[in-house]
C-alpha cells in the first residue's frame, strides 16, 4: 500500500472504532451495574427480612412467658435461652412506672448497630428485644468486595471485548476503503474487494458485493469505451488512407481538370463513407456497452417493419427480385421504433444484396409466448460454412460480398441492436439456396390505445 | 438578404460564405460569440447560420441571448453533435433547425433557403416549371413538351423536390429524409434506383437532359447541361 492511500483511510477509522468500542463497553458495564445493584439490594434486604422475623419469633415469645409468669418467668425464660442458644440478644422490660429493667446485654454491644422490635403488652409493659447486625453487615461488607472485584473483571473485559469486537466490524470496512483508495489513486478497476468469507450474509458483505458489482459495471464500461475508441481508430485510417492517396494523385500528376475533378468527387465519397462509418461504429459501440439511448415505446412489430419494406421495393423491383411484406398483426414490442426500423432494412439490404434476379425475399412477423419474432428469408448464396462465424463481426466482409457496396457492418449494428433490446439474432443458411436471419424480441404488451382502435 | 455566419472555424466559415456568395447573398461572418451577438445587434439578418462550440460564449447563450433582446432572425444551428437530445435542446433554446456536421453545402443551401421562405411567406405556386417540365401541385399531373407523364408518388416526391430545388444540387441525404422521412441512412442505392427510374420517364423519352448526377455532390435538376 502506499503512503498516499492509507493517508487517505486514516482520519475516518480510529476515530470510529473508539466510538464502537466505548459504547459497546458502555452498554457491557451499564447492564452490567443494573444487575449488581439488584443483586445487592436484594440480598440485604433479604437478610434485614430474616433477622426482623427472628425478633418477632422471641418478641412473641417472651410477652407470651412474662403474661404467663411475670418478670420472674420472662427472666428465668431468656437466662435459660441464653444458656443454649448461640447467639445471644438483647431484652429490656419497660414497666408502666417507666422503669426499664435489661435483663440481657451482650457485653460490648454497641447499642446504635442494634436492630430493636418492641412489643406493648395489656398491661401497658413494654418489651424490647434487640439483635445486633454486626454479622449482617460483615456479610454484606465481604459481599461488595466480591462485587467490586467482579465489576473490575466485567470492565476490562467489556473494554477489551469492544476491542476486539470493534476491530472485526471495522476491518471489512477498513479493507473497502483501503481498495476504493487505491483505485483512485491507480485507476485500476480491475481491483476488487475480498469478502471476509465468516459472515456471508452480513450487511457489510452485502456492501462488498455490491461495490464489486459497481466496479465490474464500471469496469465493463471503460473496457467497452476503450475497446471501442482503439477500434474506430483502426477503422477510420483505411478509409482516410485511401482519401489522403486520391487527394496526393490528383496534386502529383500533370494537371488536367477532369482528372482532378473525378479525384475531388472521390474524396467527396470517401469522406461521406468515413461519416457513415463513424456514425454505424459509434451506434454499434453504444448499443455493445448499453450506452446507446433507446426511445423505447410499445410499437406495433409488423408496422416498423412494413415500413422498411417499403423502403427497399423500388430495389427489389429494379433487381427482379419478390420481396413480400409481412401480414398485419397484433404483435407488439416495447422497443425504440427507429432502432428496429434499421435492423429490418439492414437484414433485407442484405438479403436483396445476396440475392439474384428471380428470387424471393420474404420477410414475416411470427411470435409465441413470450417473444415476437422478425424472420427474412432469401433464395440467395447463402453463407459458406468457415465463413458464418464471423459474419456478426464488425467489418468482415465475406469472400462474395466484395463486389458488393457495403462497409461490412450491417450485421454488426442489427446484433448489437437487437441485443441492447434484450433480443437474440440467429441465422440459418444453405449454401446455393439462401438464409434465414430471425430477431426474437420480448413480447410487449399490446397498449390499450390500440386495442381499442381494434 | 443578409446571412450572419457565426463560426470559429476559419476554413468552414470561409467555405460557407463563399458558397452562400455564390448563392447570392450578401455573408458577414462572426468567429466568436461576442462579435456574433454585436452583429446581430446592428443589423436584421435574413438568417444567421450558429455553430455551437465558439470562444467566449457558446452558440446556445448566443441564440438564448438574441431571443431575450427581441431578435428574430431564424436561426440554423451547427453542430458535431448528432444525438436526437442535442437535436431537441438546440431547438428548445430558440433554433429553427438543426444540421450535423460533416454536412453537405447543398443541404446547408436548401436549409437556409427554407427558413428565408418561411420567413416571408412567399405565396405558394399552383404549378412549377422547369424548361418544358411542367407539375402541377393541384391536380398532381406532369407534363413535359406537352406530353403527360405518369408518376408512381414516390417518383412525384421526388420531381418535385428536385423541382422546387431546380437549379440547385440535391445530396442523397437530402433525397433519403425528404422521400422516405428517414433519419438515418440506410447504406444503400435506394436513391439511385429511384432516381434512374424518374429518369427513365421524364428524360429518357425527351432529346434535352434535365435530371443531371453530379458525382460525389448528388442530383440537379436544370436546363442547361
Amino acid at each position: 500500500m502506499t503512503s498516499g492511500t492509507s493517508a487517505a483511510s486514516r482520519p475516518f477509522h480510529p476515530a470510529f472504532g473508539l466510538r464502537l468500542a466505548l459504547w459497546y463497553a458502555a452498554l457491557f458495564v451499564g447492564g452490567w451495574a443494573v444487575v449488581v445493584f439488584l443483586t445487592y439490594w436484594l440480598t440485604a434486604a433479604s437478610l434485614a427480612q430474616r433477622d426482623h422475623e427472628i425478633l418477632n419469633a422471641k418478641l412473641g415469645q417472651y410477652a407470651a412467658a412474662y403474661e404467663r409468669g411475670g418478670l420472674r418467668a420472662l427472666t428465668e425464660t431468656v437466662q435459660a435461652e441464653q444458656r443454649t442458644a448461640p447467639e445471644r440478644l438483647f431484652v429490656r422490660v419497660v414497666d408502666r412506672g417507666a422503669e426499664a429493667i435489661v435483663l440481657s446485654q451482650p457485653e460490648g454491644w454497641d447499642l446504635r448497630r442494634l436492630e430493636i422490635a418492641s412489643l406493648s403488652l395489656m398491661d401497658g409493659t413494654l418489651v424490647q428485644v434487640g439483635k445486633s447486625t454486626a454479622a449482617r453487615e460483615d456479610l454484606l461488607a465481604r459481599f461488595r468486595a466480591v462485587l467490586g472485584m467482579v465489576t473490575l473483571t466485567v470492565v476490562l473485559v467489556a473494554l477489551t471485548g469492544g476491542f476486539f469486537v470493534t476491530r472485526s466490524a471495522v476491518r471489512p470496512i477498513r479493507r473497502l476503503t483501503r481498495a476504493v483508495a487505491r483505485i483512485i489513486s491507480t485507476g485500476r478497476t480491475d481491483e476488487r474487494v475480498p469478502l471476509t468469507g465468516d459472515g456471508a450474509g452480513d450487511a457489510i458483505d452485502e456492501l462488498t458485493r455490491l461495490f464489486n458489482a459497481m466496479l465490474d459495471k464500471i469496469e465493463g464500461l471503460v473496457t467497452a469505451m476503450r475497446g471501442a475508441l482503439d477500434n474506430v481508430s483502426h477503422d477510420l485510417r483505411t478509409p482516410l488512407t485511401r482519401l489522403r492517396g486520391t487527394a496526393e494523385m490528383a496534386l502529383a500528376a500533370t494537371p488536367d481538370l477532369d482528372r482532378c475533378r473525378d479525384a475531388l468527387a472521390d474524396c467527396v465519397e470517401e469522406s461521406d463513407r468515413v461519416l457513415v462509418m463513424l456514425n454505424t461504429l459509434m451506434d454499434i459501440s453504444e448499443a455493445e456497452s448499453g450506452t446507446m439511448h433507446l426511445r423505447r415505446e410499445a410499437l406495433r412489430l409488423g408496422d416498423v417493419v412494413a415500413r422498411a419494406v417499403d423502403l427497399y421495393r423500388d430495389v427489389a423491383d429494379a433487381k427482379g427480385i419478390v420481396l413480400t411484406a409481412p401480414t398485419p398483426a397484433d404483435i407488439v414490442v416495447v422497443a425504440d421504433g427507429t432502432r428496429i426500423e434499421q435492423v429490418a432494412a439492414n437484414l433485407i439490404d442484405n438479403a436483396l444484396k445476396y440475392t439474384t434476379a428471380g428470387g424471393r425475399v420474404d420477410v414475416d412477423v411470427l411470435a409465441d409466448s413470450s417473444r415476437a419474432r422478425l424472420r427474412v428469408r432469401d433464395t440467395g448464396a447463402g453463407i459458406r460454412p468457415d465463413e458464418l462465424p464471423h459474419i456478426w463481426d464488425r467489418l468482415f466482409r465475406g469472400d462474395s460480398s466484395r463486389t458488393e457496396r457495403g462497409l461490412g457492418l450491417g450485421l454488426s449494428l442489427v446484433k448489437a441492436i437487437v441485443e441492447a433490446h434484450g433480443g437474440t439474432v440467429d441465422v440459418e443458411t444453405e449454401p446455393g439456396k439462401g438464409s434465414v436471419f430471425t430477431v426474437a424480441l420480448p413480447r410487449g404488451e399490446v397498449p390499450s390505445k390500440s386495442a381499442g382502435q381494434a | 438578404m443578409r446571412v450572419l455566419i457565426v463560426e470559429d472555424d476559419a476554413t468552414i466559415a470561409d467555405f460557407v460564405a463563399r458558397g452562400l456568395r455564390e448563392a447570392g447573398f450578401a455573408v458577414d461572418v462572426a468567429a466568436d460569440g461576442e462579435a456574433a451577438l454585436d452583429r446581430a445587434r446592428q443589423q436584421a439578418y435574413a438568417v444567421a447560420i450558429v455553430d455551437l462550440m465558439l470562444p467566449k460564449r457558446d452558440g446556445l447563450a448566443v441564440i438564448d441571448q438574441m431571443r431575450r433582446q427581441g431578435i428574430q432572425t431564424p436561426v440554423l444551428i451547427l453542430s458535431a453533435r448528432r444525438s436526437v437530445d442535442d437535436r431537441v435542446k438546440g431547438l428548445q433554446a430558440g433554433g429553427d433547425d438543426y444540421l450535423t456536421k460533416p454536412f453537405a453545402f447543398a443541404e446547408l443551401l436548401a436549409r437556409v433557403q427554407a427558413l428565408v421562405r418561411r420567413a416571408t411567406r412567399a405565396p405558394e405556386p399552383t404549378t412549377l416549371t422547369v424548361g418544358d417540365l411542367v407539375l402541377d401541385l393541384l391536380s398532381r399531373r406532369v407534363t413535359r413538351g406537352g406530353t403527360p407523364i405518369d408518376l408512381h408518388p414516390r417518383e412525384f416526391t421526388l420531381l418535385e423536390y428536385l423541382m422546387r430545388n431546380a437549379g440547385r444540387v440535391v445530396s442523397k441525404t437530402m433525397i433519403v429524409s425528404h422521400v422516405w422521412e428517414y433519419t438515418f441512412d440506410p447504406q444503400t442505392n435506394i436513391v439511385d434506383v429511384l432516381v434512374s427510374r424518374l429518369r427513365e420517364k421524364i428524360d429518357r423519352p425527351f432529346e434535352t437532359r434535365l435530371l443531371h448526377t453530379m458525382r460525389g455532390v448528388g442530383y440537379v435538376l436544370r436546363t442547361e447541361a
